[in-house]
């Protein structure tokens, strides 16, 4: 016969040998205590009618912890990074509201619950597959555009505690990863059978060879700057000496826009240009598939945003402050404030030429950003930073 | 051929700045909205304002009509017909009824009726689900809280007028007129009586003809008069014609 809490001791995570990361994480530790919470109360059950069984002290070891703790803690990223997107969804869509001179979604939590209605109604909707798509790229490649979007979005970390990877190459892997999609895209352009998503995924091809250059350049740029590729590192790196948009104003603009060209969001939509081609490379979707490759285009644009406060404005730091209490909410502050200048840029511009992306990326971004990496270099140089 | 094509592309890259200007515009229009309601109503749940003579349904003052059909004869549509109902008293009188599925809320009824029984009221949202519960019967047309705004008179003041420096109001001119009789071709018939809905035609013996019978004539009076020309229109004999006040 024991106390309950004999069997609810809130273990040190670090202290605990299967634990995966090497510094403190804190959905992983959130995992661990909740899994304390429910396997210690069935542990103390168990107990209490069989006392002295292995079973009890099975449920509270280290290893079943871990297993747990890391499933809470994959649950908790992925949630997290899923309710920021669609806050972002909402964002823009009652921003673009304000600036057309309308109200934007209305439907319950001043209009928050719309992208969830909307999530069920695409749900509902019959799934169709055309006759003569090409079945297994049409499939496996939306899935691939939808999962890596869902993948860099969730290895995004939104402060030094919450993180899924803490690499040394960390900002390499995630912009690896976010500049896969257009690849996928192209293929599925051309397995959909249809001239409208085969335009559209040659566009995005197009517009990747266009921004892509400057905006490797760019992130290039900040690494140099903090000297590390490691995303943590160049936080604090930030908040050491001042937020990199102040020495790299022109390389911010520019990053900014390539990182819209990044998301596919006007002006640069050119891959789905309603206007032009019915969806682009979305034409032959339907149902939840187009439901999600929406959801995961915005899952790209609030990833275009973390990267832009993760370079650029010290990402989940403030000026003198440091981390401050809560570094995750900072940070997605910052990110729907880098958001709000996209939708900005949504409802004000109109969208560019085919020719015309090509002409900016490589006779005004490529300029511009070699340009602001000389500047970055003369200051490293000059002992500045 | 490549460099005629990169012509058409600024060589001074600082021309470019016009992409600047949406943006200015964009944020005006935000600042704006971020203070003041957007321009968007929610209808259903709230509703524009609308003046106190917005021309809805037609509405009736029952105790005030006549029935003289001054409003039947002008409606453009044709949606207004007279129906005989009980008035308060259980007599059999002459109502309007509006058939609201033809009626295009003209208001011409409401600008035309010589008692101002007639009115427009700021109701306008009318579906039903058959037609025939679209037709208004004169009971049905009442409005309750009719204003004084709702009385639409008939405007005759030219905007000239006003701009000359003679702002008077000249309203419900037409109704000053009253109808005249032509005495060599009445006949005597008291049709004219009959149909005036105020009374105000009485018929007068004015000596005998030649074969010993009363001549009868009508006597309008014309304080009683509302000028609904509705003897002018019944008279067999064109006797009655109306004679405009100037």
């Amino acid at each position: 016969m024991g106390h309950i809490l004999d069997w609810i001791v809130y273990k040190d995570t670090m202290a605990n040998v299967y634990t995966p990361f090497e510094s403190y994480n804190l959905p992983y530790d959130i995992g661990c205590k909740l899994w304390e919470i429910i396997g210690g109360t069935l542990a103390w059950l168990i107990d209490l009618i069989f006392p002295g069984n292995v079973v009890s002290e099975w449920l509270v070891s280290d290893a079943v912890t871990t297993l747990l703790g890391l499933i809470v803690f994959m649950l908790l990223i992925f949630i997290v990074a899923f309710v920021s997107t669609l806050i972002v969804l909402w964002e823009e869509r009652k921003v673009l509201g304000r600036m057309m001179d309308r109200r934007g979604t209305m439907v319950g939590m001043k209009g928050f619950l719309q992208c969830v209605a909307d999530g069920l109604k695409t749900f509902q909707k019959e799934n169709t597959i055309p006759a003569k798509v090409d079945k297994m790229t049409y499939m496996w490649t939306v899935t691939l555009v939808i999962g890596v979007s869902v993948l860099v979005l969730c290895m995004v970390p939104l402060s030094s505690r919450w993180y899924v990877v803490d690499y040394d190459t960390g900002l390499l892997i995630i912009m690896a990863f976010f500049a896969l999609a257009p690849f996928f895209i192209l293929v599925s352009g051309w397995a959909q059978n249809n001239k409208y998503s085969m335009i559209g995924g040659m566009r995005a091809a197009e517009l990747m060879i266009s921004y892509e250059a400057p905006m490797l350049i760019l992130i290039t740029t900040s690494a140099l700057l903090a000297g590390s590729f490691n995303i943590n590192d160049i936080v604090y790196a930030q908040m050491d000496s001042v937020w990199y948009i102040i020495p790299q104003v022109i390389g911010a603009i520019t990053f900014f826009t390539c990182a819209v060209a990044e998301a596919e969001r006007v002006p640069f939509d050119i891959a789905e240009a309603e206007a032009e081609l019915v969806e682009g490379w979305q034409t032959e979707y339907a149902g939840m598939k187009w439901g999600l490759v929406m959801l995961a285009d915005y899952m790209r644009g609030s990833v275009s945003c973390s990267m832009f406060v993760i370079l650029f404005l010290g990402g989940w730091t403030l000026p003198f402050i440091g981390d401050g209490p809560i570094p995750e909410i900072v940070f997605l502050l910052k990110a729907y404030i880098v958001f709000f200048f996209m939708s900005y840029a949504r409802a004000a511009l109109a969208r560019v030429r085919t020719d015309q992306i090509l002409n900016l990326g490589w006779k005004v971004f490529l300029p511009l950003s070699i340009f602001n990496l000389a500047v970055v270099i003369l200051l490293k140089v000059g002992g500045v930073f | 051929m490549a460099i005629k094509y990169l012509d058409k592309y600024p060589k001074n890259l600082a021309k470019s700045l016009w992409v600047m200007k949406p943006f200015v515009v964009v944020g005006k229009l935000f600042w704006k909205n971020i203070f003041h309601r957007p321009v968007t109503v929610l209808y259903p749940y709230e509703k524009e304002w609308i003046p106190d003579n917005y021309r809805g349904r037609p509405g009736l003052r029952f105790d005030k009509c006549v029935g003289c059909g001054m409003c039947v004869r002008m409606c453009p549509t044709a949606c207004i017909k007279l129906i005989e109902v009980a008035d308060d008293e259980g007599k059999p009188v002459m109502r309007p009824q509006v058939n609201l599925g033809r009626c295009a809320m003209c208001g011409y009824c409401a600008e035309y009726c010589p008692l101002d029984a007639m009115t427009v009221t700021p109701e306008y949202e009318l579906a039903e689900y058959t037609r025939y519960d679209l037709l208004y019967g004169p009971r049905r047309l009442h409005y309750e809280g009719t204003t004084e705004e709702m009385e639409v008179k008939l405007e005759v003041t030219l905007p000239s007028d006003i701009e000359n420096g003679n702002p008077e109001r000249r309203v419900s001119l037409f109704d000053i007129d009253r109808p005249e009789l032509i005495d060599n071709k009445c006949i005597g018939c008291k049709k004219c009586a009959k149909v005036c809905p105020v009374d105000a035609i009485e018929m007068v013996e004015k000596g005998v003809n030649d074969k010993g019978k009363p001549i009868l004539r009508p006597v309008i009076d014309n304080s009683k008069c509302i000028c609904c020309s509705n003897c002018v229109l019944d008279c067999p004999k064109d006797a009655l014609q109306i004679k405009e006040v100037l």
